[in-house]
């Protein structure tokens, strides 16, 4: 077979523009002619009482919801596709850094007015979590309403410590101490994660701050940062009583690897609870607090409900967002999976204060911090991400020094947010 | 005073043709040249929105950016891999099955397979393979009493090579066999009478003539290596750290990461200006030495 110049370069030609394609292409625009009321939600989130919620605005409104579901990543092309074509869905449940992004960039519609005349009825701010309040806010206006209220804690396996007289570190000394005595054939004392998103209770626990605005510097103070992730490194590779955690779009390893009985301690959230009882039943699951450092500390997490600016009917979007964030609804949620909420007042429940495992979380809250506000609003927490993505993996999987990947780290960053 | 001349033979002709080719027109007009159109001009904006003109700023950026370099890089290491590793491997298949074995026809099927396959697809399960923690390899390893591997930690660009290789040598062996099957056998026969060897008949007689074959699989290889995607975004998430960060899911990432659309045109705009420089670089390199019998 022979193809001349012509033909080989006409195939390059229109095989070279798919990258072009790739970054210019928008995504087919949602349904939202009249009648249907369109939703981006979270692929892992389509609970039952969510179903109830949608019948019931269905019957009040005579409109047809769409719940189009994706994994985080997919909504969010999905969504600046969306942005970029100016079609956009009734409503975006996002993963807990959108809103206040969306809000600065002129894509999300503020919330001020309808909670000013509907808030004290469904009770927002006032039985929501302040800092849940907070993440959702921009320029004193509320543009999000927090949907599910997560953190990190210890989850360990009950049988392992009970088995080598061990009770549950406090400190990051204790951790590395039990860890060790608990690492042995096929298991290891605990399992890091490589997503780089479990690095920030560690850093809010040696008292780091991801941002200061008033000096324009990252992570400090810079020392106590680098301890935080020397102490991560040396738990995978000086002490060797974690595996190496492998770069991936998966944060579930270390959760499958506890469920199987070859890790003891793993540090994760909520979410991990129902894989964990679904795979092994027989496994005695142990939630406590995070082992502390300079202060006890832990992240604040969990998705939140925003309106599009361009969003056509913003008063329905607001009553779906009244309805879908009631008291019972979130009650109906926890007895559903045991998700964990934002209301103050769903820590009080009986049913929360009853069951260890929520009890443990919802103690766990008032010491939850949300570090990325910072970064934020300076509008290039993307990029932060993406440095702070390679910083965390070349240390604690590529054991890279710490102290010279942190000082790259802080230039690349710094020079980002300097624009 | 107006003239109503009858349109000409060549005329007539010329409308029936552009009639014809108007559908193709279209097509390639409003989903390749609108948007590479649209792409040249974000390229000189900048902003969430892309809204702020910058002129050449984007460019002038994307030169002095370590990343774009590093991107670049392992871009370039990874292509240059998947093209060596292609023309070898896909040759030596394609003359091991174009002998008279018995099933060929069932092996050149199995190895075709894998290109048929999706990259999300083939990328999840030598991801399920090869974890080090969670993979059936190191299972199967530990079974036979050998170590185990953590490639995907230790090689990872070498890893996502090597998969990329998989997938693609079907394709390639089948191009280099319809190669070797162009070749009249009456060179081999005319090679042989005169003595000379198997080796020296593959060196000097099939090798030269599949020069057509090999510049075209060495311009696709390069091409869809400059533009892989899949293996980073599915196996390795461009990590660990940015040991596998590919151009083009660099690209991905400086527009739906950092929303900075305007950005990260500039970066297509300048790696479709690398692919036609190679391109245009290997066909020359290329026709300089063909061989005719």
């Amino acid at each position: 077979m022979s193809f001349t110049r012509r033909d080989t370069l006409r195939l390059a030609g229109a095989a070279s523009i798919a990258p072009l394609l790739a970054a210019c292409a928008g995504a087919p625009p949602p349904a939202t002619e009249s009648g249907t009321f369109t939703i981006y939600w979270n692929a892992g989130h389509d609970y039952k009482a969510y179903r109830e919620v949608i019948a019931e605005f269905e019957k009040a409104h005579q409109v047809k919801v769409n719940l189009q579901k994706y994994q985080w990543p997919d909504l969010r092309t999905r969504l600046l596709a969306d942005f970029s074509s100016g079609t956009v869905p009734d409503l975006v449940e996002e993963p807990g850094s959108w809103v206040q992004e969306f809000a600065l960039s002129g894509n999300a519609r503020s919330l001020q007015d309808f909670v000013d005349k509907d808030g004290q009825a469904m009770g927002f701010p006032a039985d929501w979590l302040p800092a849940t309040v907070e993440r959702n806010s921009y320029k004193g206006e509320v543009y999000g309403v927090q949907l599910h209220l997560t953190c990190q804690l210890l989850f360990y396996n009950k049988k392992m410590f009970t088995g080598a007289g061990l009770e549950p570190p406090t400190t990051w000394a204790e951790l590395l101490t039990v860890a060790k005595a608990l690492t042995g054939d096929d298991v290891h004392g605990i399992a890091l994660n490589q997503d780089y998103t479990y690095l920030w209770p560690w850093l809010l626990q040696a008292g780091v701050r991801a941002y200061d605005a008033e000096t324009g510097k990252v992570m400090v103070p810079r020392e106590a940062a680098a301890e935080a992730l020397r102490f991560q490194a040396g738990l995978v590779h000086e002490h060797r009583v974690s595996p190496v955690p492998v770069s991936s779009t998966d944060y579930s390893g270390p959760q499958k690897l506890f469920a199987a009985g070859r890790a003891a301690m793993i540090i994760t959230g909520p979410w991990d609870i129902a894989p964990i009882k679904q795979t092994s039943p027989d496994l005695e699951l142990g939630i406590a607090p995070l082992p502390s450092h300079r202060e006890r500390a832990t992240q604040l997490a969990g998705t939140s409900v925003f309106v599009p600016l361009k969003a056509r009917r913003p008063d329905l979007s607001w009553d779906f967002v009244k309805r879908i964030t009631t008291a019972r609804v979130e009650q109906a949620v926890t007895e559903e999976v045991g998700m964990t909420m934002p209301r103050t007042s769903w820590a009080k429940l009986p049913e929360v204060r009853q069951n260890a495992e929520l009890k443990a979380f919802a103690d766990a809250f008032p010491h939850a911090e949300d570090p990325g506000s910072d970064v934020r609003l300076t509008g290039h927490y993307g990029e932060y991400t993406d440095l702070l993505k390679t910083m965390y993996q070349n240390i604690v999987i590529r054991n890279r020094p710490a102290e010279q990947e942190l000082q790259r780290f802080a230039e690349a960053a710094e020079k980002a947010i300097r624009g | 005073m107006l003239s109503h001349r009858k349109p000409t033979l060549s005329g007539r002709y010329a409308r029936t043709a552009y009639l014809f080719l108007a559908p193709a027109i279209l097509f390639f007009g409003v989903f390749f040249f609108l948007p590479i159109g649209n792409v040249l001009s974000t390229s000189t904006r900048t902003g969430p929105q892309a809204d702020r003109f910058t002129g050449l700023g984007n460019y002038a950026r994307a030169a002095a950016d370590p990343a774009v370099h590093h991107a670049f890089l392992v871009t370039l290491v990874f292509s240059l891999a998947v093209v060596a590793g292609s023309i070898v491997l896909g040759l030596a298949l394609a003359l091991a099955l174009n002998q008279p074995l018995r099933g060929r026809v069932a092996f050149r099927v199995a190895l075709l397979v894998p290109y048929l396959t999706s990259v999300a697809i083939v990328g999840l399960l030598w991801r399920n393979i090869l974890d080090p923690q969670l993979g059936v390899l190191n299972r199967v390893l530990g079974e036979l009493g050998l170590p185990p591997q953590e490639w995907l930690n230790t090689h990872p660009l070498a890893t996502i090579v090597a998969v990329t290789l998989w997938q693609g040598v079907g394709y390639t062996m089948v191009l280099f066999l319809a190669g070797l099957q162009g070749i009249p056998e009456v060179y081999h026969e005319a090679a042989r009478v005169d003595g000379a060897s198997g080796w020296l008949r593959f060196w000097r007689i099939t090798l030269p003539l599949l020069a057509p074959t090999t510049l075209f699989v060495s311009v696709m290889a390069v091409i869809s290596g400059l533009q892989a995607f899949g293996q980073a975004y599915i196996i390795t998430n461009g990590g660990p750290g940015d040991a596998t960060d590919l151009f083009v899911f660099h690209i991905f990432q400086v527009a739906f990461d950092s929303r900075d659309f305007g950005y990260s045109s500039a970066q297509s705009v300048l790696l479709l200006l690398v692919i036609v420089a190679f391109t245009v670089v290997q066909l020359r390199a290329g026709r300089r030495g063909e061989i005719q019998y």
